[in-house]
């Protein structure tokens, strides 16, 4: 008998997002030595059987929507190469895309070469967010451990509820109710866009990676300490700056950012909780650019702080969405909420931390790698944030073609440059 | 499949068994054995991760067993509801038809004797509806609205009972507030099934029941004498005087409930 799931409140905001993405999430991690490839088929596997959405197939029903779990081969989703050109391999499994009506959510690819592995992952944004993603990669590399020098069964990943209202259990009654009446639209309404070539059907997803080498990370650390900023603050601050040089906004111009924000900050124990999303958006706003980069950190600063002090940060939008999915069809709630929705233009999501030791195989921790949210479509960026052995990878991924390309690696230029005026005081 | 069953009989080992526990261990087991044969397509060849997996799947046999033992006697329960009510219909209409004969014959009174038949039949149909509405009641939100209308129905049907009663028994010449009356007890009996089913904005249904119930309640108040006709139609207006109240006091309520956030202001004016 055909066995059915329920399509949660993200999974549909994040189908609908298809218009904006292409609704990937991306991983590559570079390993010095040779995995056993049999080692994680198994691990995949028993992951698949915990977290049947990733080998379901989403159907867009009209009144309704729902996820159908679906009988898969590992082979369809772990493939094996031994490519000439790491890199380039790479990069073409990283850029493909996954139909949501397709049977499997998540690839797996592994590449050989002179000993060293690099393992890529995409998985579809519908399944979970990169919350959830990172916590899959470290359960996946602690259960793999555990097997190969153990012999122990790799059966031990989260299991529970997908669904979004979790972010409230942990309030109380009146903090719930509280929560639950936050009727509130909360999306950008900034029209400042990066400055990409206009669309056409040439485009091809690229993923752009800029490194930021450790010793600058810990003079931005440092620079931050001083300032009473966080490294988010001050890559955020790096953000606006490199954005009014790149794309010539008047220093005048009002500018927002919108970050992404992960809802688990509201749930004290995640253990019961299934693989999932919960990630909102903050809007960032600076009232002008400022007069000089460290006015701009201000005006970061001020705007962020105001929404971590916010009991119910990120939880304002969630019972408009639920209502508009509630009292229509799907098919009409999309409409409905695509009218009151306005994409982010300009977004910033860091990842935060890959735990290195975490992450290790078989004693091996990564050397190299980074995790990176959806390829957007134009005129939509986001740029991606993550840390490995405190270097921080920043990357942007853009359906476009080589002009864009050389915009967004004019923009890591600026980037550098104005972490460098940051940490230059 | 052995490790399987090692695994069902260990955990239920000592556990009383009334027919219920062996046809659990045998839905367990072949729903084991096909999840197991699932995961095997997909490619794992390693046989004690399989048992390992699949094992893990079902963490919790007994509480899972008490779950499945509800569901059996509940299922059980039903089916002999099933039972009664279909025979039950039958039996009942040829008790009725015997006891309005005997009745009659008895007594020779036909004319009220006809009310055990029509009452009895009505009563009948209310026991069957109530069932239904328990039946609908237990599945998704979506269908709640036929089982307000069948509570609709049965509350119609209890009122043509008692005014045919009062009627044809009792021969009251004021039977007629009986009507009205039942359209009250339809709004009340709607207004608890929206409160004991938490249906959402269920505040409206009270606000539209209570002016909707106040002309009927002032026409049987009239209509039987315990008010004046003048100043009784003050019920009407009394009762929005109540809608407008209970909206104060749900906004107030709700007041406490509204969240001021700090962020707002500040960059509004950006």
């Amino acid at each position: 008998m055909e066995r059915k799931l329920n399509a949660e409140l993200w999974d549909k905001m994040h189908y609908l997002f298809r218009d904006y993405n292409d609704r990937m999430v991306h991983v590559e991690l570079h390993y010095d030595f040779e995995v056993d490839v049999e080692a994680l088929k198994t691990v995949l596997i028993c992951f698949f059987e915990k977290a049947p959405v990733l080998h379901s197939s989403f159907k867009d029903n009209h009144v309704s929507p729902y996820w159908i779990v679906k009988p898969y081969r590992i082979d369809d989703v772990l493939s094996v190469s031994y490519p000439d050109d790491v890199e380039a391999a790479a990069d073409d499994f990283l850029t493909q895309g996954i139909d949501p009506d397709s049977d499997i959510q998540m690839k797996v690819a592994v590449f050989f070469k002179d000993g060293e592995t690099t393992i890529c992952i995409i998985e579809n944004h519908m399944c979970m967010d990169g919350g959830d993603f990172k916590y899959f990669l470290k359960a996946f590399c602690k259960n793999y451990n555990d097997y190969v020098q153990n012999g122990i069964s790799p059966v031990d990943l989260r299991e529970g509820s997908r669904s979004y209202d979790q972010v409230y259990n942990d309030f109380s009654k009146t903090e719930q109710r509280m929560a639950r009446n936050l009727y509130k639209n909360v999306c950008s309404k900034d029209d400042h866009k990066f400055p990409l070539t206009p669309d056409s059907i040439r485009d091809r997803s690229f993923i752009a990676k800029r490194k930021i080498s450790a010793e600058k990370l810990a003079k931005v650390k440092a620079s931050g300490k001083k300032h009473g900023a966080t490294v988010n603050d001050m890559l955020l601050t790096a953000y606006f700056y490199s954005l009014y040089e790149l794309a010539n906004y008047s220093p005048y111009d009002s500018v927002t950012i919108s970050c992404a924000i992960d809802l688990r900050r509201h749930i004290k124990d995640v253990s019961d909780e299934g693989l999932t999303n919960h990630t909102a958006w903050m809007q960032c706003n600076v009232p002008e650019r400022g007069q000089n980069i460290f006015q701009t950190l201000q005006y970061v600063m001020h705007s962020s702080n105001q929404f971590k002090q916010d009991k119910f940060m990120g939880l304002y939008g969630l019972p408009l969405l639920k209502l508009g999915y509630n009292i229509l069809p799907h098919a009409a709630s999309e409409e409905i909420i695509k009218i009151g929705y306005s994409n982010p233009l300009l977004a910033m999501s860091n990842i935060g931390i890959l735990e290195a030791d975490k992450l290790s195989l078989n004693g091996h921790e990564p050397t190299d790698g980074f995790m990176t949210g959806a390829v957007k479509y134009k005129p939509f960026v986001l740029l991606s944030a993550t840390t490995l052995h405190n270097v921080v990878t920043l990357s942007m991924c853009v359906r476009g073609n080589d002009e864009d390309k050389k915009v967004v690696e004019r923009f890591f230029d600026l980037m550098e440059k104005n972490l460098d005026a940051l940490t230059a005081e | 499949m052995q490790n399987f069953v090692e695994y069902i009989e260990n955990t239920f080992q000592g556990v009383a068994d009334d027919g219920t526990l062996y046809a659990y261990k045998r839905q367990l087991l072949s729903k084991m054995t096909e999840r197991a044969n699932e995961v095997t397509y997909t490619g794992l060849r390693d046989e004690k991760v399989l048992n390992d997996l699949i094992i893990s799947e079902f963490p919790d046999l007994e509480a899972d067993y008490k779950r499945f033992y509800a569901e059996y006697r509940k299922k059980r329960r039903e089916k002999a509801l099933n039972r009664f009510m279909i025979f039950g219909s039958v039996g009942l209409i040829l008790i009725l038809i015997v006891g309005f004969l005997a009745v009659g014959f008895l007594t020779d009174m036909w004319s009220p004797a006809w009310l055990i038949v029509v009452d009895g039949i009505l009563i009948w149909v209310m026991f069957l509806l109530s069932v239904a509405v328990r039946r609908i009641t237990d599945l998704r939100r979506l269908f709640h609205p036929i089982a307000r209308v069948l509570l609709g129905i049965i509350v119609m049907c209890g009122t043509v009972s008692l005014f045919l009663f009062l009627l044809a028994a009792l021969h009251l010449s004021k039977a007629w507030v009986i009507f009205p009356f039942g359209v009250i007890c339809i709004y009340i009996a709607d207004a608890v099934y929206a409160t004991y089913t938490k249906q959402k904005l269920r505040i409206i249904n009270y606000l539209i029941y209570i002016v909707a119930a106040s002309p009927m309640l002032y026409v049987m108040l009239g209509g039987l004498g315990i008010i004046p006709w003048s100043p009784g139609w003050l019920i009407v207006p009394l009762a929005i005087l109540l809608d407008i109240v209970i909206v104060i006091c749900a906004m107030a309520n709700n007041a406490k409930y509204k969240y001021k956030p700090e962020v707002d202001a500040a960059w509004k004016e950006n």
